[in-house]
C-alpha cells in the first residue's frame, strides 16, 4: 500500500484524497451501504437498459452464427471492419484499471485508491467485451480452439509467427492477471462483507471468497509485497498488450498499419480511452451511491490531467505518422494519409482528431478539470473519439487497396451496429451487478492512506521508553512479563 | 513517511553550497581549456577523413546534449507530476540542464562539418535521387540551421529558466514559485517532446536520408532518460563525499531511499528503452520492406554484428536482470557500477545509430573518437562545475524538499 | 480393511489446541507499540490484526523476509522458457513449415508470448506465494470467535496470543495485554466454546 502521506499537499495547501474526515469506520460504512441495502430506482432503470443491449447482442450473435460472417458489412477489400473495431476499442478501454491499479501504484499516486477498485472491475468487463469479437469474427467459432496450442485432429500447432496468436496469448493472459490482481486487492474487503453479513447466505457467500482473511499482520506483510510484485508485473503486462494489438497491423506491410510508432501510440490511446471510461462511470456512481466525498474532484481533476497527457501523445503520434508518411517519400505512404484527412473518410477522421486532440485541450484549464459536467461530456466525445481512431487506423487503411479496381467504400449493416450496442449491454450489465455486491471501493487501501492510519508515535524499530519491568518466571527461570504495574481499568 | 516532514529539518543555503574549492568547482577552467583545445584537436583531425572523424564528433556531442537534455526532462517531470522525493537532487539536474546553452556554442564545429556527415546536404545529391528530390523541402539546408537554431534556442531558455527560477526561490523562500514552475512545465513538455523528436529526425535519423521511423524520436529519448538517472546517482554520490577539505554538499541529505528510486527509475528506463527498440527492430524485421530493413542490415553486416548484439545485452540483458536484485539499488558501490555501465553503453548505443551511416564497412573506433568524447565531455563538465559552484546544490527553499527529505521506501 | 486417517494435530492428546488471548487496541499507534514489546519479550505465537497494513509493522513484529519475490521470479522465468520453449518446439521441430520466409526459429517473432507467458508465471507466482506464505485459505481460526474481533476488518485493532507459546503466562499475559493499553481482553477457546473458563483457573 502506498505509505508515504502528506496530509496537505504544501504547494496547494489543499486536503488530499477523502473530504471531510470519515474514519475508518465512515469508510466501511460509506462503501459498505450500496452494497448492503436497496439499491437507488436508477440502478434497476440503468441495469434495464443494459439488459435490452446483452439482449441485442445475445440476438445478434445468434444471427451471425446461424447465418454466418456475411450478415456484417465487411467486403474485400475491407475484410476488417467494425468487428475488430471494437476488439480494439474494448481492449483500449480495459487498459485504465491497469494503469491505475498498477502503474499510478508504483509512481505512489494515492489518490487512485478511490478509484482503482471500479477501474479494475471496469477492464475486466472490458476485455470480456474484447475476447467476443476476435471470438465471433472467425467465421466458424465453434472451432476456436484451434488457435490454443493444444494436439487436434489435424496434428497441426497454431502458427505463432503470425501476431494473431500473440493477441490470443496477450489479451488472455491480461485478462488472466487482471482478475488475479482484482481478486488479490478484493481480499480485505470481502472479509469486511464478511464480517458485516447480516444474514447467513452473505456471509457464506463473502466468507468463501474471502479465504478467512483475519487481518493478521503477518499475512498484512506477504500480501503488500505480492500486491507490489503483481503491480510491477502489470505495468509491463500492460504496456505489453496493446503494443501486441497494434503489431496486428504494423508487422503487415499496408501504409497506414506499418508504422513503429505503434505500439507505444496505442498505449497511450489505450490509457486515454479508458480514462475517460473511468470519468464517465464515477461521475455517475458517486452520486448514485452517495460516496462524493470518497471520490471527490481531485480525482476527476488527475484524471483529467492525465487524459490531457495522453490525449497529447496520441495527437503527436497522429502529427509524426502524417509527418513520416510525408518523409518517407512513398507514394503509397502518402496517398494513405492524404485519404485519410481528405478521402471518402475525412469526416471520420476529423471526428477522431476532434475528439482527441482538439477536445482535451480545455483540460489545460483548471476550471475545466474541476468541472464535473465538462468532464462527463468530454469522456463521451472522447470515446467516441476513440473508437473512431480504431475505425479510421482499420477501415481508412484497407478501403483503398493497392489496386483501384478493388476501392470499395465500407458501410455497416444493422446487425453491426446491433453487436456494437449489444456489447456496451454486457458492459454495464456487469458493472451494474458489480456496484451491486461488491465493494466498489477499495476500502482496506483507503484506509491505509488515511493520514490517522500512520503511526505517529514510535519509531518501527524504537523500544518502549521504559523497559518492562520482568518478573521470574516458577516454571523455567525465563522471565514472564506484565506483572509490574496496576492494571489500567 | 511524507507526511512528517519533523523527521528531517531543510538545511540552511550555506550547508549545501558546494565549495569552491571543491574539485569540481577548481575543475571548471583547467576542464574547459582542455575541452576547447581537444575540440580543435578533432577539427585537425578531420582532414584525412572529415566524415567519419565528424561522425565520432558527433556521437560525442549527442551523447552529452543528451545527457543534459535528459536533466531537463528530470526538472520538467518532477514538477509535472508534483512529485516530492526527487526534490532533494533536482538542483543536480537543473543545473545540468542549465548547459544546454553549452550546446549551441559546440554545435558551430558541426556547421562546418554538416556537408561531409548529411549526404543530402548537395544540391546535386538531392536532384540526382529521386526520393531525396520528394524530400527536398525538408531536407534543405537553410531550414536545417532554421531548425536547429529553433531547438538549442528552445532548450537553452527552458534549462536556463528553471535552473534561475529555482535559485531565485532558494533567496526569496516563496512557494509561489513552485507553483509557478509547475505551471510552465507543462506546456514545456510539449516544446520539449516536439523539438526533441525532430532535432533526433535531423541530427541522426537524416543520416541515412532514405530511411524513416516514427519511432525514432522515442527510441533516443529513452537513451536520454537511461543516461541521466546514471549522471544523477553518480553526481549525488560525489557531492556526497567530502572533498576538498569540505564535507560533501550532500551529505546526509541526499539517502540511500533516493538511491533505490533512481535505481528504480534507471530500470524502469531500461525496460523502456528495450520495449521501443524492440518495437522498432521487430516491426521492421517482420515488415521486411528493403528501404527500412537495409538500417538494420548496416548494423549487422561488415563486422557490426557484435556491436549489435553487444547493444542488446549490454543495454537490457545484463542490467535488466542486475538492477531487479534490490541489493544493487540500496548498495552506493553497486548503484555506482551500474550507473557508470549504463554511461559506457549509451556511448555504445549513440555509436551504433550513427557510425554505420557514415562507416558502415567497420565498426573500428578511432582515435579521433576519444578525443571529440574527451573534448566535448571536458567543455560540458566546466559548464557544469561553473554552474554548480558557490551555489546552493539543493533546492533549499522548495516546500516539497521536507518530503523529499524524510523519504522512505514503502 | 478400514481406512484410517491421520490423527490431526489438535486432536492428539500430546498437542491440545491452543486458546487464544485477543485483545483490542485503540489505534495503529498502540498496536505497533505492543507488538514491538511482545516481540522484544520473545514471544513467538501471536499476531496482530488490522483493517490494513500498518506502516512499521513487520519490523515491530520481528517478521521473517518474505519468499514472495523468490516465487514470482522461479514461475516468471519459468514461464518465460515454459513460453519459447513451446514456440521452438512446435514452429521448428514438432512442424516445420516455412511461412513468409521467415526462418523457423524466428525468435523475435516468439518474443511477445515469451513475454505474456513470464508475466503469467510472476503473477501465478504472486498470488501462489501470498497463499503460502499466509496458509491462506484457512476459513476457520479461533480468533474469529473473539466478542467484537469483526472490527478488526472495519476499525479495530487486536493483538492476539495463542496459550501454546512458550512465553504465555495465563495471568501475566493477559495483565502484559492491559498494561500495553489493550482496551477488552478477551480468552477464546480454540472452538469458541462460550463462557470459556479462564486460563487463569485451569
Amino acid at each position: 500500500m502506498a505509505h508515504a502521506v502528506a496530509d496537505i499537499d504544501p504547494v496547494e495547501t489543499r486536503p488530499l484524497l477523502v473530504e471531510g474526515d470519515p474514519g475508518f469506520h465512515g469508510i466501511t460504512q460509506a462503501v459498505a451501504r450500496p452494497v448492503e441495502t436497496k439499491p437507488p430506482a436508477g440502478w434497476y432503470v440503468a441495469l434495464g437498459f443494459s439488459l435490452v443491449g446483452l439482449t441485442c447482442l445475445a440476438v445478434a450473435i445468434s444471427w451471425l452464427f446461424w447465418e454466418g460472417i456475411g450478415i456484417w458489412g465487411n467486403q474485400i477489400p475491407v475484410a476488417w471492419a467494425w468487428d475488430i473495431t471494437n476488439f480494439v476499442f474494448w481492449v483500449g478501454i480495459g487498459h485504465a484499471g491497469t494503469l491505475i491499479s498498477a502503474v499510478l501504484f508504483l509512481f505512489r499516486q494515492r489518490w487512485r485508491t478511490s478509484i482503482n477498485r471500479a477501474a479494475e472491475a471496469m477492464t475486466l468487463f472490458a476485455v470480456a467485451c474484447a475476447l467476443i469479437f476476435p471470438t465471433i469474427h472467425t467465421g466458424r467459432p465453434w472451432l476456436d480452439y484451434w488457435m490454443l496450442p493444444v494436439p487436434n485432429q489435424m496434428s497441426l500447432w497454431p502458427q505463432f509467427r503470425s501476431p494473431l496468436m500473440w493477441d490470443v496469448f496477450a489479451v488472455s493472459i491480461y485478462g488472466l492477471v487482471s482478475l488475479l490482481f482484482w481478486y488479490v486487492g478484493l481480499i480485505p474487503d470481502l472479509a469486511t462483507m464478511r464480517d458485516r453479513a447480516t444474514t447467513r447466505a452473505r456471509q457464506m457467500a463473502y466468507g468463501i471468497f474471502a479465504l478467512g482473511w483475519r487481518g493478521s499482520q503477518r499475512h498484512w506483510y506477504h500480501y503488500e509485497k505480492a500486491y507490489l510484485l503483481l503491480a510491477g508485473l502489470a505495468t509491463p503486462l500492460v504496456l505489453s498488450v496493446h503494443s501486441v494489438v497494434s503489431f496486428d497491423f504494423a508487422v503487415s506491410q499496408l501504409p497506414g498499419w506499418h508504422t513503429t510508432i505503434f505500439p507505444p501510440y496505442f498505449v497511450a490511446g489505450a490509457i486515454f480511452s479508458g480514462m475517460a471510461m473511468v470519468i464517465t462511470l464515477m461521475v455517475i456512481c458517486r452520486v448514485a451511491f452517495g460516496l462524493t466525498h470518497i471520490i471527490t474532484k481531485l480525482h476527476f481533476e488527475r484524471m483529467a490531467r492525465l487524459i490531457l497527457l495522453t490525449g497529447s501523445i496520441v495527437g503527436y503520434a497522429y502529427g509524426i505518422e502524417f509527418f513520416i508518411a510525408w518523409f518517407s517519400g512513398n507514394t503509397f505512404e502518402r496517398f494513405t494519409f492524404v485519404n485519410r484527412a481528405f478521402g471518402p473518410y475525412a469526416w471520420a477522421y476529423w471526428t477522431m482528431v476532434s475528439c482527441n486532440v482538439f477536445l482535451p485541450q480545455i483540460f489545460w484549464s483548471k476550471r475545466m478539470r474541476t468541472s464535473i459536467p465538462v468532464l462527463f461530456v468530454a469522456s463521451l466525445f472522447i470515446n467516441v473519439g476513440m473508437w473512431f481512431e480504431r475505425f479510421v487506423i482499420i477501415v481508412t487503411s484497407l478501403h483503398r487497396d493497392f489496386v483501384p479496381s478493388s476501392w470499395d467504400y465500407f458501410v455497416p449493416t444493422l446487425w453491426d451496429a446491433l453487436t456494437l450496442v449489444g456489447s456496451f449491454g454486457l458492459f454495464f450489465t456487469l458493472f451494474c451487478l458489480f456496484v451491486r455486491f461488491l465493494p466498489m471501493v477499495a476500502m482496506s487501501e483507503l484506509k491505509a492512506v488515511l493520514p490517522q492510519a500512520h503511526p505517529h508515535g514510535m519509531a518501527p524499530d524504537a523500544r518502549p521508553e521504559k523497559p518492562l519491568p520482568r518478573e521470574a518466571d516458577a516454571r523455567g527461570g525465563r522471565p514472564a512479563l506484565g506483572d509490574g504495574g496496576e492494571v489500567p481499568a | 513517511m511524507g507526511g512528517h516532514p519533523h523527521h528531517a529539518p531543510p538545511p540552511s543555503a550555506t550547508e549545501v553550497t558546494l565549495p569552491k574549492r571543491h574539485p569540481l568547482a577548481r575543475l571548471v577552467w583547467p576542464a574547459a581549456i582542455a575541452g576547447v583545445v581537444l575540440v580543435a584537436a578533432v577539427a585537425f583531425l578531420a582532414g584525412g577523413d572529415p566524415q567519419r572523424v565528424w561522425g565520432g564528433y558527433l556521437v560525442a556531442y549527442l551523447y552529452f546534449l543528451t545527457l543534459s537534455l535528459g536533466g531537463l526532462f528530470f526538472v520538467l517531470a518532477l514538477h509535472a507530476c508534483r512529485a516530492g522525493w526527487g526534490v532533494v537532487v533536482r538542483r543536480l539536474a537543473e543545473h545540468l540542464a542549465a548547459t544546454l546553452p553549452v550546446f549551441a556554442l559546440l554545435f558551430v564545429p558541426l556547421a562546418f562539418a554538416a556537408p561531409h556527415l548529411f549526404s543530402w546536404f548537395s544540391p546535386e545529391a538531392r536532384q540526382a535521387d529521386h526520393l531525396l528530390s520528394l524530400k527536398a523541402p525538408y531536407l534543405d539546408p537553410g531550414f536545417f540551421w532554421a531548425r536547429a537554431a529553433v531547438y538549442l534556442v528552445a532548450w537553452s531558455l527552458l534549462g536556463w529558466w528553471f535552473r534561475r527560477a529555482s535559485l531565485a526561490q532558494d533567496a526569496s523562500g516563496e512557494p509561489r514559485a513552485t507553483r509557478r514552475m509547475q505551471t510552465v512545465a507543462a506546456p514545456a513538455i510539449v516544446v520539449y517532446a516536439l523539438t526533441f523528436t525532430f532535432a533526433a529526425f535531423d541530427w541522426v535519423m537524416s543520416l541515412d536520408p532514405h530511411w524513416y521511423s516514427t519511432i525514432f524520436g522515442v527510441y533516443l529519448f529513452a537513451g536520454a532518460a537511461v543516461g541521466v538517472c546514471a549522471v544523477l546517482s553518480l553526481a549525488a554520490m560525489w557531492l556526497e563525499r567530502p572533498a576538498g577539505g569540505a564535507r560533501g554538499p550532500l551529505a546526509g541529505l541526499v539517502t540511500i531511499e533516493h538511491y533505490h528510486d533512481l535505481g528504480k527509475l534507471l530500470l524502469a528506463f531500461v525496460v523502456f528503452w528495450a520495449y521501443v527498440a524492440f518495437s522498432q527492430f521487430m516491426l521492421i524485421w517482420y515488415g521486411n520492406i528493403p528501404e527500412e530493413t537495409l538500417w538494420f542490415f548496416h548494423r549487422w553486416e561488415h563486422g557490426w554484428k557484435p556491436v549489435s548484439i553487444a547493444l542488446a545485452v549490454g543495454h537490457f540483458g545484463l542490467p535488466f536482470f542486475v538492477l531487479l536484485l534490490r541489493v544493487v539499488k540500496r548498495r552506493r558501490p553497486l548503484l555506482a557500477a551500474i550507473s557508470v555501465w549504463m554511461l559506457v553503453v549509451h556511448y555504445l548505443d549513440l555509436y551504433w545509430l550513427i557510425v554505420p551511416a557514415l562507416s558502415p564497412e567497420s565498426p573500428a573506433p578511432r582515435l579521433a573518437d576519444l578525443v571529440a568524447f574527451a573534448g566535448v565531455g571536458a567543455v560540458w563538465l566546466a559548464a557544469w562545475g561553473w554552474l554548480l559552484a558557490g551555489r546552493a546544490a539543493v533546492p533549499v527553499a522548495d516546500p516539497r524538499l521536507a518530503e523529499s527529505l524524510s523519504f522512505e521506501n514503502a | 480393511m478400514r481406512l484410517r486417517l491421520p490423527t490431526p494435530p489438535w486432536k492428539r492428546p500430546d498437542r491440545p489446541r491452543p486458546s487464544w488471548l485477543v485483545a483490542r487496541f485503540a489505534g495503529p499507534d498502540e498496536l505497533l507499540a505492543a507488538a514491538a514489546a511482545f516481540r522484544d519479550a520473545g514471544f513467538t505465537e501471536w499476531d496482530a490484526h488490522s483493517p490494513f497494513p500498518v506502516h512499521g509493522m513487520e519490523k515491530a513484529m520481528g517478521i521473517r523476509a518474505s519468499k514472495v519475490p523468490l516465487f514470482v521470479l522461479a514461475l516468471g522465468l519459468a514461464g518465460a522458457a515454459g513460453g519459447m520453449l513451446l514456440q521452438w518446439w512446435t514452429m521448428a521441430v514438432d512442424y516445420p513449415l516455412v511461412i513468409s520466409g521467415k526462418p523457423l526459429f524466428s525468435w523475435p517473432a516468439f518474443v511477445p508470448i515469451m513475454f505474456e507467458c513470464g508475466v503469467l508465471g510472476g503473477a501465478l507466482g504472486a498470488v501462489g506465494g501470498l497463499l503460502f506464505e499466509a496458509r491462506l485459505p484457512r476459513h476457520h481460526h479461533p480468533v474469529f470467535y473473539a466478542p467484537g474481533f469483526a472490527r478488526a476488518s472495519d476499525d479495530g485493532f487486536f493483538l492476539s496470543v495463542a496459550s501454546s507459546d512458550p512465553r504465555f503466562e495465563a495471568g501475566a499475559t493477559a495483565r502484559l495485554l492491559r498494561r500495553l493499553g489493550a482496551g477488552e481482553v478477551e480468552t477464546v477457546a480454540p472452538d469458541g466454546t462460550p463462557g470459556y473458563a479462564p486460563l487463569e483457573a485451569r
